[in-house]
């Protein structure tokens, strides 16, 4: 493990920020952390970073005990959302400052930020100053000058949340790329479920300052352990165990033993598939048409279903239609009660 | 990289040792040893010495003689009296003014701009002489109209003391009204409310703190004023005159410290009135402003033009008279020009203009780097520490002028400590005028320091950057404007204040105000009026130096922002 962080607990007052949360990063890995606001994530990273100190728990790298040493002698790099590029100095300056302050000489530094531009195209402006550039031209450059120092990890707090949407698709491909040629373990904080199911090599989802789950994009997806990620993740019919025994018992197969309250069953709505029938047992309520796929609301038996078609789409409000469930496509998922949509 | 390699060793060999911390600390502690050597000690002195009855020993013997005295309550009521009718006076005319320049429509606001500065060219006596010019018994009106009109008292002390508060009230009020926005008027606009309906509802309301805020800070300035109520008081005695009395008159010091303290007292409640009303009117503030553009309106602007106009024209004509008197031969039998005047013919001619301004220099320098170096250390200082250091560092705006140089001589001419070798030196003085004004420029520094987004700072830490480089390198140059409008204005403030150093001057050592002070004493109007035109030019063209600087800078950061 490369970068590790253990029993992290940190209260601001009485509210928790962090409880107890271990998390680790392996060299060369994408992690992403997710979560709504106010989950802890960042208040996570800032602490890898050293810019916030834990109450109590211990933040490692290459097994070396890290709590102690000041963020300026830690070598990380990171990027914040609000870009936070020096706007008294140019983009060269900004790029080569990390250089700077490890003496490095200028020769070298003017290098290494003629190639870093090359690397994030935008080999033009070195001479400019920040203001003088877009949004996404600046959160570039902070990227660059967080990688100038090669950085031992490098943490992007929301860097892709101030930009509008499709800039913010292509530095995400951007952002991957760079990561996977330079193999820097790289932490991203993110309440973008699409944004880390992209980039992420590994999804740690958090919540109430804990960590809910943690493993690959696939996992978290067609895997989720609670109510909560299932429904972050991506959106989710979730339908309490009686009207599954009631309507449907063939999915209770797989439900884990317990009170009918602790588990609860998320079905993906692409993973269902509908017919029109005239002796259906479900109405169609609304169809919405998204370009490539369809999303329909259901009255059926098992309450209201939201179900997601790919291409062409005949089904209009009111029609009888029948649904079809596959036992694999029922996840039983613990019910932490804590849904975004419950 | 082999830097980063060092780096990362260092940080991995759990170094426990951090400068920064160090750096941190002492950005704390040198400012705060500033404070309490020219600040805190020297005002318990004061209070020490005011309670230290005949014969020594602690009693408020002294308090209860000056109780008894009539000569202080007198002085009492004519400094209530004055504060208060001063206030009213310049409140209303300063929002005149304010009003004017902001939301109506009409020719000559940049004169008037002008004119409104000119006040704080000079020391407060400035206006008094200038009044003196006009209405003395020597005056024009008294000499053309063979009148026997007295101007020394209170009417002549009100209108000084006025012209001397309008630029504050003026400044204040116009930052409130300023910030009012647009939409809510045009809102009004669209709902049918009439332009007095708009004033009495949206525009009254939105700057009534201000307003409130204005009329204290006059209040303080005018009860604490002492060089228009030395020139023009005459026998209208005032604390502030009062304690100048008892201290240079009858070397009574302890009476004096009494007197200073109960001028304390109604400076430092109004000082608290004044705060709290300031941040009621900050927390009005919205973002977002649009800011508001005057449309004419006849029934409006033609009066407010002519009011303009008028209190405009009063302040020229008072500060204009100086001026013109230093260039004639004898006022008012001759009036051919000459530049006689200009040869001082007091001991040390000169040389004190010459001292103060390098004094000024010294007190702005240092004062910019003490309240900065403060700054950063409250940055990094924790939360149980920055609230008292915050509440010390506004107190010097609550001590009046003369309590503080008072404060001073009783520290400083004392033998009994080693920081009598500062006695009769310039750096006392440097040090007096900057403390007096301390709360001003950490204020303005603080200003500075919240609109420093925190990420940058973190930015730079994550790249290696120490406290010191960053505070170099990244803060600095964010706040850069407030440093200059900082500089600026103590050397200002430096160059034309009286009440803080008259009692700090010596025959060796004296300063441009306490001369022009000197001048009028000795019958010398001319060359006061002189003197004070050298002062006003030099003022004059530091203030013109600070506002070319701060375009230099914004155009800077307008380039740096782009198109």
């Amino acid at each position: 493990m490369y970068l590790t962080v253990s029993n992290a607990t940190k209260h601001y007052g009485q509210f928790t920020a962090l409880d107890d949360v271990s998390i680790s990063i392996e060299q060369g890995e994408f992690v992403c952390l997710l979560g709504p606001s106010g989950c802890g994530k960042t208040t996570l990273l800032r602490t890898i970073a050293g810019l916030t100190e834990i109450d109590s728990g211990e933040v490692s790298l290459q097994g070396k005990p890290l709590t102690k040493v000041p963020a300026r002698q830690r070598g990380f790099g990171i990027v914040f959302q609000s870009y936070s590029l020096f706007p008294n100095m140019t983009v060269a300056e900004n790029i080569g400052y990390g250089l700077t302050i490890r003496k490095t000489p200028q020769a070298q530094i003017d290098e290494r930020v003629e190639e870093l531009l090359e690397t994030i195209s935008l080999p033009q402006v070195g001479g400019k100053y920040p203001g003088q550039l877009s949004g996404g031209q600046q959160q570039r450059v902070a990227i660059a000058r967080a990688i100038a120092v090669d950085p031992s990890v490098l943490l992007l707090d929301e860097p892709l949340s101030a930009l509008d949407a499709k800039v913010r698709a292509s530095l995400r491909i951007e952002i991957r790329h760079l990561q996977k040629k330079l193999g820097i373990p790289t932490l991203m904080v993110t309440h973008d479920q699409e944004e880390a199911l992209e980039l992420a090599d590994k999804i740690i989802c958090m919540n109430h300052g804990v960590v809910v789950q943690a493993g690959t994009p696939k996992e978290l997806y067609q895997n989720p352990k609670t109510r909560f990620v299932a429904d972050f993740m991506g959106t989710s019919n979730l339908i309490p165990t009686a009207r599954i025994r009631d309507e449907m018992p063939v999915l209770l197969t797989a439900r884990p033993d317990g009170p009918d309250d602790a588990y609860i069953a998320s079905i993906r709505p692409e993973q269902i598939a509908i017919s029109a029938r005239e002796d259906g047992t479900s109405t169609v309520l609304s169809t919405g048409f998204l370009g490539n796929l369809n999303r329909i609301e259901v009255d059926s038996p098992l309450g209201e279903i939201l179900v997601e078609t790919h291409g062409p789409c005949d089904l209009r409000q009111g029609q009888r239609v029948s649904l079809e469930i596959l036992a694999e496509a029922c996840h039983w998922v613990a019910n932490d009660e804590d849904g975004v949509n419950p | 990289m082999s830097q980063t390699l060092t780096t990362k060793q260092t940080a991995i060999g759990g170094r426990t040792f951090d400068s920064d911390k160090l750096l941190a600390v002492v950005c704390l502690i040198v400012p705060l040893i500033g404070l309490f050597l020219f600040f805190l000690y020297p005002m318990v002195i004061v209070f020490l010495r005011s309670i230290t009855v005949e014969g020594g020993g602690y009693g408020l013997a002294n308090y209860q003689e000056i109780l008894a005295s009539k000569g202080f309550w007198r002085a009492t009521q004519h400094s209530l009296l004055m504060g208060g009718a001063t206030t009213v006076v310049s409140v209303v005319l300063g929002y005149i003014i304010a009003h004017g320049l902001h939301r109506c429509v009409f020719p000559g606001k940049n004169l008037i701009r002008v004119a409104i500065v000119l006040p704080m060219l000079a020391p407060s006596l400035v206006q008094a002489l200038g009044l003196i010019f006009i209405f003395g018994r020597n005056g024009l009106i008294n000499r053309f109209f063979g009148l026997e009109l007295e101007i020394y008292g209170f009417w002549g002390l009100l209108i000084s003391n006025t012209l001397y508060a309008l630029p504050q009230v003026v400044m204040i009020i116009g930052a409130a009204l300023v910030l009012l926005d647009a939409r809510i008027f045009e809102a009004a606009e669209v709902m049918g409310a009439k332009p007095s309906r708009q004033f009495r509802d949206l525009t009254l309301p939105g700057v009534i703190y201000a307003i409130l805020s204005a009329a204290f800070v006059v209040f303080i300035i005018t009860i604490t004023d002492f060089g228009n109520a030395a020139v023009i008081g005459g026998d209208y005695s005032v604390l502030a005159t009062e304690i100048y009395s008892q201290v240079i008159g009858q070397r009574n010091f302890n009476m004096g410290a009494v007197v200073g303290i109960m001028l304390l007292l109604p400076t430092v409640v109004s000082y608290y009135i004044e705060r709290q009303a300031m941040k009621r009117q900050q927390n009005q503030k919205a973002t977002n402003i649009q800011p508001y553009v005057p449309r004419f309106y006849g029934k409006r602007d033609v009066p407010m033009a002519m009011a303009n106009y008028v209190i405009a024209a009063m302040i020229v004509l008072v500060i204009g008279v100086v001026v013109y008197a230093s260039f004639v031969k004898l006022w008012p039998y001759n009036y051919s020009l000459t530049t006689k005047h200009y040869f001082i013919t007091l001991a040390g001619g000169y040389s004190s203009l010459w001292v103060t301004i390098w004094i000024s220099i010294c007190a702005a320098t240092l004062g910019t780097l003490a309240v900065f170096v403060l700054g950063v250390g409250l940055r990094r200082a924790s939360a149980v520490l920055t609230q008292p250091i915050q509440v010390l560092a506004s107190m010097p705006a609550a001590v009046p002028g003369m309590v503080l140089g008072l404060a001073y001589i009783l520290t400083f001419n004392s033998t009994s400590t080693p920081l009598y070798l500062l006695y009769g030196s310039a750096a006392l003085i440097a040090a007096v005028n900057f403390y007096h004004y301390h709360t001003q420029a950490f204020m303005t520094i603080m200003t500075g320091f919240r609109q420093f987004p925190s990420e940058l700072e973190e930015a730079g830490e994550s790249l290696g950057a120490g406290l010191g480089r960053i505070s170099f390198n990244i803060i600095a140059p964010f706040v850069t404007p407030m440093l200059i409008s900082i500089f600026f204005f103590l050397f200002m403030r430096s160059m034309v204040t009286l009440s803080a150093v008259v009692f700090l001057t010596t025959p060796k050592l004296s300063v441009a105000a306490v001369t022009i002070m000197r001048l009028d004493d000795a019958g010398l109007t001319s060359q006061a009026a002189a003197f004070s035109t050298a002062v006003m030019v030099v003022v004059g063209l530091a203030l013109l130096g600070m506002k070319g600087i701060l375009v230099l800078v914004q155009t800077h950061k307008a380039r740096v922002k782009g198109a």
